[in-house]
C-alpha cells in the first residue's frame, strides 16, 4: 500500500500546485534566497497582549507618578476610560550575563536572557484585537489574508513526510479573529495551518471511521485497485495520480498525528521540565502543548503557533485586575516557556529553532479605570531566541513611560521580514500573484531588524 | 551607535563632494549659515535625508535644499520660515500629530530643539548642493506619455468584429472551432476524438448544473437517436432550476459572498441569503449581463424595478446588496480610516469582478501598470461616500400598501363619525377630539439639507409619514392627535416598519439633541459609514426610544468625532441592532417620532417647547358618546374593532441588504492612500481609460446610475463584456482564454485565442447578453465535446493544452462534492432558495462568534450553496477542496491535493452517515447483488462497472465479516473515496 510515497507532505503539495497552471510560470516558492538560520519557527502566541512595563520593559517614571495623570497627550483608546498613571505590581530583577531585566511574572524565562533579543520597541497599527491579530498573523489588518506559518511553508514546504508544515496547537482559546488568523488566504489550500487540539484526536478526521481492525486498509486496498482502472482510462492525468498518492499521506497521518499528542514516551524528567506535573491546569495544559511544539519540531513541521489556555477568564487582555490577570497567564506559560528553551537546547534544537514570543499589542502605562490597562499599538515587547537570532540583546526603546517605542522602532513589516529572513527567504522576493499583484506577507514594507542577528 | 555617527560620516563627505558654492535666497549671514551648517546640516543629513534625498522622496519631500524643505511634498510645505507652529517639520519630529518623523526613532530633545530653533530663525541655509531635477510632479495621469502608452494594452481595445477563419473538415461546428482548429493546425495539432455519451452527459451535468446525471437521464440520453439529443439535453439542463444554483455559486465567488461580517464577533450581515437567491433567479431567468451589472450597481435607483413575476417584488434593488458582503471591523478606533478600508473593498470588488481591473491597487498611488490613476480610485470611491446601507422593503406595494390602504379607509371612516360624534360632547371632551382631527401644520423646517431640517429626511420602508393623512394614530387604550411637521413611524400602524435617515452632514458641535417619542425605536448616528454601532467606543451613539407618553428630548455626545460626516437614523425596525453578541433587527412593532434636530457645543438640549401629546381613552369616548348617540357610538366601537382587525393583518415585510443613495459627494484625493493627508476632491466617474462616465456635477444623490450605464456602455469599455465571456470560458474548458481571469491588466496574461475572445464578447453583445446563448454556443461547440485523455505526442507538442487540444480532467469544486455524495446518496433536499441552513459545529470549529447551536450534520440535504456561510466558522469540508476565503474576489479557484481531502472522504461523520444511506437504498430497491454494483455505479460514475471492477467490488463483499447492510455500505463508502467520483473527464 506504501510503497508509492512520495517525498513528503510539501513535496506533494508542490507538485499538485505546479499543475496548476499559472501557479507553474510563476515559481517563486520551494528553496531559500539564502542559507537559513532556522529551519523552523515556534511561535508563542500571548493572545490579548501582555504589559511591556509588567514583563520586559520596566519604567520607574511610572512608580515616580503613581495616581497622577500622564503628563503626555494620550491617543484614542479601545474603551476610553483613561485613568492615571499606573505602576507595575511587580519587582524587576536583572538576570543572566547581558543583566537584561525581568520582571517576577517570568522568573523561569528570565533564566534564558542570554538567549533572547528583546525588542523594546515592537508597534502595531491597530488597537483592536481582531484587526491586530490579523496584523501579526498575516500583515494586514483584513481578513483573509496568508498567515506568516502559510508564507513560511509556501516558501519553504515541509520536511514532514506526514504531517502538515504549519500547526497550530490549541490550549483551548482561539484568538479572536478566529481561523482566519491561521489562513491559507489566496495561498493554495495546502499551506492551510492545521489547529491541533491537545488530544488523541487532535484534528478532524484523523480516527478511521471502520471499528473492525484492518477494515480501513481492506477498503484502501480496493479503492487503490479501482482507481488504477481509472487513472489508465483518463490517461493517468497528473492531477489523479498526486490524488491517489493523498491516499498513502493521508493514511499515514492517521498514525502519526496520535503519536504526535501521545507524550507517555517522554521521560519523567522531561515532563517534570515543561511542567506536566504543575498543580495548576492552565500551566499543564500549556506544558503538553510546548512538549508537542518540541516534537513537531523535531518531526521537521515548519511552523508551529502555539495558543493560550484559557486561565479562567480572558487571555493577557487585563482592562481590569492587571495583577490577577498578568500573574494567572505569566503562571500558565512561564514554566513551560523555560521548559522548552532548555530542552531545545539540550537536543541541539534551539539553533534551528526560531522562536518567537509576543502578542498583537502592549499595554497603557495609565490605567484603565483604577487596575487594569488598555490597549496599546505604539509601543510593546516581543522576544526572539534561537534559529539565527543574538542572545542577550536588548533592541528598541519606548518613552519613559512605555508609551510609545521612539528608539529604533520595529513594525510588524520589520518582524515579519526578519523571521523570513532567518528561515533563509528574501521577503521582498516571496511573491505570489494574486488578482494581478504579486503578494508579500510585508506588502510594500519592511526592513530586516539587522541588530538582532546572530 | 557608532555605525551610525560612521555612516553619518560619509554621507556628510558624499555631500560635501556634491556642494557648489551656491547660495540660498537669503542673504547670507555667517552667523545663521554657522548655526546651519555645525548644528542644522548633520542632523538632517543622518536623519532625514536618506528618505528625503536624492535617493528617494518620500512623501514627494526632499530635505537636502531649502527650496525642498519649502516646497514640502505631498502633505503641502514642511517648513515655514519662522513660524514653528505651522511648521509640519516641527510637529512632525515632536511626534505631536499623525505624522511622525523620523518614524523608527525619535530625534533626541536637543537635536529637537535645534530644528525647531532652525526654523523659528527663518530656516537658513548653507551652500547649495546643484538643484536636483524637479520630481516628477503636475499635470494629470492620464494626459501623460505613460498613460497612452498604457492605453494601448491588448484588453483596452475596442471590440474587434473578427471572422472566424475559414478552415476545412467537418470538425468545426461552429465559429469557435474554427477559431480553434486554425490555432492547432499552425502546430500541426489535431483536436482529439468526440467523447462517448456517458462522458459527456456526466460532464455536462457536473458543467451546467453541478449535479452528476441520474441513471435514468443517462439511459434516456444513450437511446435519443434523434440528430438535436445533445443539443435537447443542453437546453434540458440549462432549463433546470439547478444551473442557477451551480452559476450563481461561481458568481458568488467574485463578490466574495458570506453572511456574516468576521472580525471579533463574526456579526450576521441581516437577510443575505436574499441577494444569493437573487443571484440564482436571475441567472435562471437569463437576465440580460448588463441588466444584471446595472442592478448590481445601481438597482435601487432604477425607475422601473424588475419585479419578480412570482410575487411581485422589487428584484433590482437586490443586486446592490454584493456592496455590503465584505469583513466588517468590530469598534475600530479610526472611523474614517475604517470608511477608506471598506470602500478599498468595495472598488476592489467591484473592478475585478466586473472589469477584472485591480483598481484597487491606484490607492496609494497611481497603478504600477496599468492606466489607473489614482484619482481614478477616488472618482469611484465618490459613488460609494454617497452610498448608504439599507434594509430594502422588497414588496411594499404588493403586500403591505393594500392592506394599509384599506386600513386608510377604515380610519378616515372613523375620523368622520368622530366629527360627527364631537358637537354632541361636553367641553372639554369635545375640544380633545377636535385636536385628534385637526390636520397639523407642516413644520416650519428652511429647505437645506441639513439634518435640522426634518423635512429634509428621507423616508424608506412602510411605517413614515411625515404628516399622516388621517391625523391620529390608534393604540389600543389610545387615540393619539398628531403634533406638527414631524417625520413619525406611528401615524398608520404599529405593525409598519419603516427608517428615517438625515441628510449627510459634518459634525460641527459636540453634542447632537433630538426631540423624539416611540415606543421600541432606536436612534443611531453613522459616522463616515459605520453602522456597526456598538460598545466599548461607539454605545453613546445609538439610543433606544422608548417613552410612548411624551417626547423627549435626547442628547448624543458626539465630542469625539467633530469634523467627520454623519447622517442619522430614526428607526423602527429594519436596521440591525448590535448591541449584543449577535446582531438582531431593530423591533418593528414599535414606533418613533422626530419632533427636533439640534446641533450645538451645549449639553444641555435647546430651549424647543415639549409639545404635549393630545390623547384620548377610545373607551372612555366610546361610552361618552353612547350617553348622547348610542348607534353612533356602538358605529364607532365596530369600525374601531374592524380597524384592529385590519391592522392585525399586516405582514412583516421582506428586507434585503440593499444601497441608499446618500448625498451627492465627492471624495477627496487621498495622498498615499491615506485619510488624514487629503487632496482634492475628485469628481465621480468611472475610469477615464473606460470612458470616465458619470453624474452631471450638480445632480442629485450619488449618481451611481450614470456610472452603471457608463459601465456596460461596450463601446467604451470593452472589457465588461470580454471578462464575462472569459470566465464563462474558463467554467466551461477548465481555464480562460486569458489565465488571468479577474486580471485583464499588464500583469495578466495575454489570451491564447485573442481573435475568439473577442468573436465571443461581441457575439455576446449581439446576442443581447444572453448568458444562456454563450453556454450554448460553447458547449456545443466539438471543441467541449473531445475526450480528455492525453495522447504523448500532442501533449508533447502542447504541454499545457492552452490549444485546447483535448478536454481537460478536472476536479469537482467543494460544493459539487458535497452535492455529489447527498445526490448520490438519495438525501439530496432539491428545494430552492431560502433562509441559510445554519453550520454544522464540530467541536473543531471554535472561537468568537461561535453559534450557540450547530446547524444539522447534513445541511438538511440542502446544496452547498444554500449552507450558510459564517466568515469565522467556514465550512471545513468546503475549505479543503479549496472553496475560497471570502475575502477578495476570486475568479479562478485552485485544486490541489492535500490529504485533508483524503480523510475528509475516509473518515468524516457525513461521508460516512452518506455512504449509508446510499447502500441502504440500493439494497432496498434492487435484489441481485452483481446488479447492485451496477446501480452503485451507474448512480456514482454514470456508467456500468467494467467486468474487473464489478469482480473486484463482489471480492470485496464475499469477503466481509460484517453483516450484508455493513458491507455494502463499507463499498459504497469506498466508491465515494474512488477518484472518478470527484475527477470529471
Amino acid at each position: 500500500m506504501l510503497a508509492r510515497c512520495a517525498n513528503g507532505f510539501g513535496a506533494v503539495a508542490l507538485s499538485a500546485l505546479l499543475r496548476d497552471r499559472a501557479f507553474a510560470a510563476d515559481p517563486s516558492a520551494a528553496g531559500t534566497h539564502h542559507p537559513a538560520m532556522a529551519t523552523s519557527v515556534i511561535f508563542l502566541y500571548m493572545d490579548g497582549g501582555p504589559s511591556q512595563m509588567d514583563t520586559f520593559d520596566p519604567k520607574p517614571r511610572l512608580d515616580r507618578e503613581h495616581g497622577r495623570p500622564i503628563g503626555v497627550k494620550t491617543a484614542p483608546t479601545q474603551f476610553n476610560d483613561v485613568g492615571a498613571v499606573l505602576k507595575s505590581p511587580w519587582k524587576f530583577r536583572r538576570y543572566g550575563e547581558c543583566g537584561a531585566p525581568v520582571s517576577d511574572l517570568f522568573p523561569n524565562v528570565a533564566r534564558h536572557v542570554d538567549e533572547m533579543a528583546i525588542i523594546r520597541s515592537m508597534t502595531s497599527e491597530f488597537s483592536e484585537h481582531t484587526t491586530a491579530n490579523y496584523f501579526l498573523h498575516t500583515g494586514s489588518g483584513l481578513q483573509g489574508r496568508p498567515s506568516h506559518g502559510a508564507w513560511t511553508t509556501y516558501g519553504l514546504g515541509s520536511e514532514s513526510r506526514d504531517l502538515p508544515g504549519f500547526v497550530v496547537l490549541s490550549g483551548g482559546l482561539i484568538p479572536p479573529g478566529g481561523m482566519d488568523c491561521f489562513s491559507n488566504g489566496f495561498l493554495p489550500a495546502a499551506f492551510q495551518g492545521s489547529v491541533f487540539r491537545p488530544s488523541a484526536e487532535a484534528v478532524a478526521n484523523i480516527r478511521p471511521a471502520e471499528s473492525a481492525p484492518g477494515g480501513q486498509l481492506r477498503k484502501l486496498d480496493l479503492i487503490r485497485d479501482l482507481d488504477r482502472g481509472v487513472a489508465d482510462r483518463m490517461g493517468r492525468p497528473d492531477a489523479l495520480e498526486a490524488a491517489i498518492a493523498n491516499y498513502e499521506l493521508a493514511f499515514r497521518m492517521q498514525a502519526s498525528v496520535p503519536g504526535l499528542m501521545d507524550l507517555d514516551g517522554e521521560s519523567p524528567a522531561t515532563k517534570k521540565l515543561y511542567g506536566l506535573d504543575d498543580e495548576y491546569e492552565p500551566t499543564r495544559i500549556f506544558a503538553r502543548e510546548c512538549l508537542a511544539a518540541r516534537r513537531l519540531v523535531e518531526r521537521g513541521v515548519r511552523f508551529v503557533e502555539v495558543l493560550c489556555p484559557s486561565v479562567g477568564h480572558d487571555r493577557w487582555d487585563q482592562h481590569s485586575d492587571l495583577k490577577g490577570g498578568h500573574e494567572r497567564n505569566a503562571r500558565a506559560v512561564d514554566r513551560p516557556i523555560a521548559g522548552l528553551l532548555t530542552d531545545l537546547k539540550g537536543r541541539g534544537l534551539l539553533d534551528s529553532t526560531l522562536v518567537f514570543w509576543g502578542g498583537e499589542f502592549g499595554r497603557t502605562p495609565m490605567a484603565q479605570g483604577k487596575d487594569g490597562r488598555d490597549h496599546n499599538p505604539f509601543g510593546f515587547t516581543v522576544w526572539l531566541a534561537g534559529g539565527g537570532v543574538k542572545g542577550g540583546v536588548t533592541h528598541g526603546e519606548t518613552d519613559d513611560y512605555g508609551y510609545h517605542a521612539v528608539v529604533d522602532k520595529v513594525e510588524m513589516y520589520d518582524l515579519h521580514a526578519t523571521m523570513l529572513h532567518l528561515l533563509g527567504l528574501d521577503h521582498e522576493r516571496l511573491t505570489y500573484r494574486f488578482g494581478g499583484r504579486d503578494m508579500r506577507l510585508t506588502d510594500v514594507h519592511g526592513e530586516v531588524v539587522t541588530p538582532i542577528l546572530a | 551607535m557608532w555605525g551610525r555617527r560612521l555612516r553619518a560620516a560619509l554621507g556628510w563627505t558624499a555631500w560635501l563632494a556634491l556642494a557648489t558654492v551656491a547660495f540660498g535666497d537669503e542673504p547670507a549671514d555667517p552667523a545663521a549659515v554657522e548655526f546651519f551648517e555645525r548644528s542644522v546640516r548633520p542632523i538632517l543629513v543622518e536623519r532625514c535625508v536618506s528618505c528625503h534625498g536624492p535617493e528617494k522622496a518620500k512623501g514627494g519631500l526632499r530635505l537636502d535644499s531649502r527650496a525642498g524643505a519649502l516646497a514640502g511634498g505631498d502633505s503641502g510645505p514642511a517648513v515655514e520660515p519662522g513660524d514653528v507652529d505651522a511648521s509640519m517639520l516641527a510637529e512632525a519630529i515632536r511626534h505631536d500629530g499623525d505624522v511622525r518623523m523620523p518614524p523608527r526613532s525619535k530625534l533626541d530633545q536637543p537635536e529637537i530643539d535645534i530644528l525647531t530653533a532652525w526654523i523659528a530663525r527663518g530656516a537658513p541655509w548653507g551652500p547649495e548642493p546643484e538643484r536636483p531635477a524637479a520630481s516628477p510632479k503636475g499635470g494629470a495621469f492620464e494626459d501623460s506619455e505613460e498613460f497612452a502608452r498604457r492605453a494601448r494594452s491588448w484588453s483596452f481595445q475596442p471590440i474587434r468584429e473578427v471572422e472566424p477563419p475559414a478552415v476545412g473538415g467537418d470538425w468545426p461546428r461552429g465559429a469557435i472551432d474554427r477559431f480553434l482548429l486554425a490555432a492547432m493546425a499552425e502546430k500541426g495539432l489535431e483536436p482529439s476524438p468526440e467523447a462517448d455519451r456517458r462522458t459527456l452527459i456526466r460532464r455536462l451535468s457536473f458543467d451546467l448544473v453541478g449535479l452528476p446525471p441520474t441513471p435514468a437521464e443517462v439511459a434516456e440520453f444513450l437511446a435519443d437517436d434523434a440528430p438535436d439529443a445533445y443539443d435537447r439535453l443542453v437546453e434540458r439542463l440549462l432549463a433546470s432550476p439547478h444551473y442557477g444554483e451551480r452559476w450563481g455559486r461561481h458568481w458568488l465567488d467574485l463578490v466574495r459572498f458570506a453572511e456574516t461580517s468576521g472580525h471579533e464577533f463574526d456579526y450576521d450581515i441581516v437577510n443575505a441569503w436574499r441577494y444569493r437567491d437573487y443571484v440564482v433567479r436571475a441567472l435562471n431567468a437569463d437576465l440580460p449581463y448588463d441588466q444584471f451589472v446595472v442592478e448590481h450597481l445601481a438597482g435601487d435607483l432604477l425607475p422601473e424595478p424588475r419585479r419578480n413575476p412570482a410575487d411581485g417584488s422589487n428584484e433590482s434593488i437586490q443586486g446592490t446588496g454584493f456592496f455590503w458582503l465584505g469583513e466588517g471591523v468590530h469598534s475600530p478606533l479610526d472611523l474614517r480610516d475604517e470608511g477608506a478600508r471598506r470602500v478599498d473593498n468595495q472598488i476592489d470588488v467591484v473592478s475585478k469582478t466586473f472589469l477584472g481591473l485591480t483598481v484597487a491597487c491606484a490607492r496609494c498611488h497611481d497603478h504600477k501598470f496599468d492606466p489607473i490613476g489614482a484619482r481614478d480610485y477616488y472618482a469611484l470611491a465618490g459613488f460609494m461616500r454617497s452610498t448608504r446601507i439599507q434594509q430594502a422593503f422588497l414588496d411594499s406595494d404588493v403586500r403591505i400598501a393594500p392592506i394599509v390602504a384599506e386600513l386608510e379607509e377604515r380610519k378616515a371612516a372613523l375620523a368622520a363619525m368622530l366629527a360627527e360624534a364631537a358637537p354632541k360632547l361636553p367641553a372639554p371632551r369635545r375640544a380633545e377630539v377636535e385636536a385628534l382631527l385637526s390636520a397639523p401644520e407642516a413644520g416650519a423646517g428652511e429647505a437645506r439639507p441639513a439634518p435640522e431640517d426634518l423635512a429634509a429626511w428621507r423616508l424608506s420602508g412602510d411605517a413614515f409619514r411625515a404628516r399622516p393623512t388621517v391625523p391620529f394614530r390608534v393604540e389600543p387604550s389610545r387615540l393619539v392627535a398628531a403634533p406638527a411637521g414631524s417625520p413619525g413611524s406611528g401615524w398608520i400602524s404599529d405593525r409598519l416598519q419603516g427608517v428615517a435617515r438625515s441628510p449627510t452632514f459634518t459634525i460641527a458641535g459636540s453634542r447632537l439633541h433630538v426631540l423624539a417619542g416611540g415606543a421600541g425605536g432606536r436612534l443611531n448616528v453613522v459616522i463616515d459609514g459605520f453602522e456597526k454601532i456598538r460598545g466599548p467606543i461607539y454605545d453613546g451613539l445609538t439610543v433606544a426610544v422608548n417613552h410612548p407618553d411624551a417626547p423627549r428630548w435626547i442628547t448624543i455626545d458626539v465630542a469625539a468625532w467633530v469634523g467627520h460626516r454623519a447622517y442619522l437614523e430614526a428607526c423602527d425596525g429594519a436596521t440591525p441592532d448590535f448591541g449584543g453578541s449577535v446582531a438582531t433587527l431593530v423591533d418593528g412593532r414599535g414606533w418613533i417620532n422626530l419632533h427636533a434636530v439640534r446641533l450645538g457645543d451645549g449639553p444641555a438640549p435647546p430651549a424647543v417647547e415639549v409639545p404635549t401629546a393630545v390623547a384620548v381613552d377610545p373607551a372612555d369616548l366610546v361610552r361618552e358618546i353612547a350617553a348622547v348617540d348610542s348607534p353612533l357610538a356602538a358605529r364607532i366601537a365596530a369600525a374601531l374593532e374592524e380597524h384592529r382587525e385590519i391592522e392585525a393583518r399586516i405582514p412583516d415585510p421582506a428586507l434585503a441588504p440593499a444601497a441608499l443613495d446618500g448625498d451627492g459627494e465627492d471624495e477627496f484625493l487621498m495622498v498615499r492612500g491615506s485619510p488624514r493627508t487629503l487632496g482634492d476632491a475628485v469628481p465621480r466617474r468611472l475610469l477615464a481609460i473606460l470612458g470616465g462616465g458619470g453624474p452631471a456635477p450638480d445632480a442629485p444623490g450619488s449618481g451611481r446610475l450614470e456610472l452603471a450605464r457608463a459601465m456596460v456602455d461596450v463601446r467604451a469599455n470593452p472589457l465588461i463584456a470580454r471578462v464575462l465571456v472569459n470566465r464563462l470560458w474558463r467554467h466551461h474548458f477548465g481555464e480562460g482564454l486569458a489565465s488571468s481571469v479577474d486580471d485583464f491588466g499588464a500583469m495578466g496574461r495575454e489570451p491564447s485565442h485573442p481573435e475568439l475572445l473577442d468573436w465571443l464578447a461581441s457575439e455576446f453583445v449581439r446576442g443581447g447578453w444572453s448568458l444562456k446563448a454563450m453556454h450554448r454556443l460553447m458547449v456545443g461547440s466539438s471543441a467541449y465535446r473531445m475526450v480528455a485523455r492525453a495522447t504523448p505526442d500532442a501533449d508533447r507538442a502542447d504541454p499545457t493544452n492552452a490549444l485546447l487540444h483535448r478536454s481537460n480532467v478536472r476536479r469537482l469544486e467543494a460544493e459539487a462534492v458535497r452535492d455529489a455524495l447527498l445526490a448520490v446518496s438519495g438525501r439530496l433536499d432539491r428545494r430552492a432558495g431560502g433562509p441559510s441552513v445554519p453550520p454544522h459545529l464540530s467541536p473543531y470549529m471554535e472561537g468568537r462568534g461561535r453559534p450557540g447551536r450547530s446547524g444539522p450534520l447534513d445541511g438538511d440535504g440542502r446544496r452547498g450553496l444554500y449552507l450558510q456561510v459564517r466568515r469565522n466558522f467556514l465550512n471545513p469540508l468546503f475549505l479543503v477542496f479549496d472553496a475560497p476565503v471570502p475575502a477578495a474576489t476570486t475568479g479562478r479557484r485552485h485544486a490541489t491535493n492535500v490529504p485533508a481531502q483524503a480523510l475528509a472522504l475516509l473518515n468524516d461523520p457525513l461521508t460516512v452517515e452518506l455512504a449509508g444511506a446510499w447502500a441502504a437504498r440500493v439494497l432496498s430497491e434492487v435484489s441481485d447483488d452483481a446488479a447492485r454494483v451496477e446501480r452503485l455505479y451507474q448512480e456514482a460514475f454514470a456508467r456500468p462497472p467494467t467486468a474487473d471492477e464489478s469482480a473486484r467490488c463482489l471480492a470485496f463483499l464475499a469477503d466481509r465479516p460484517a453483516g450484508a447492510e455493513g458491507a455494502w455500505a463499507e463499498l459504497a463508502h469506498a466508491l465515494f473515496n474512488v477518484k472518478e467520483f470527484v475527477y470529471v473527464d
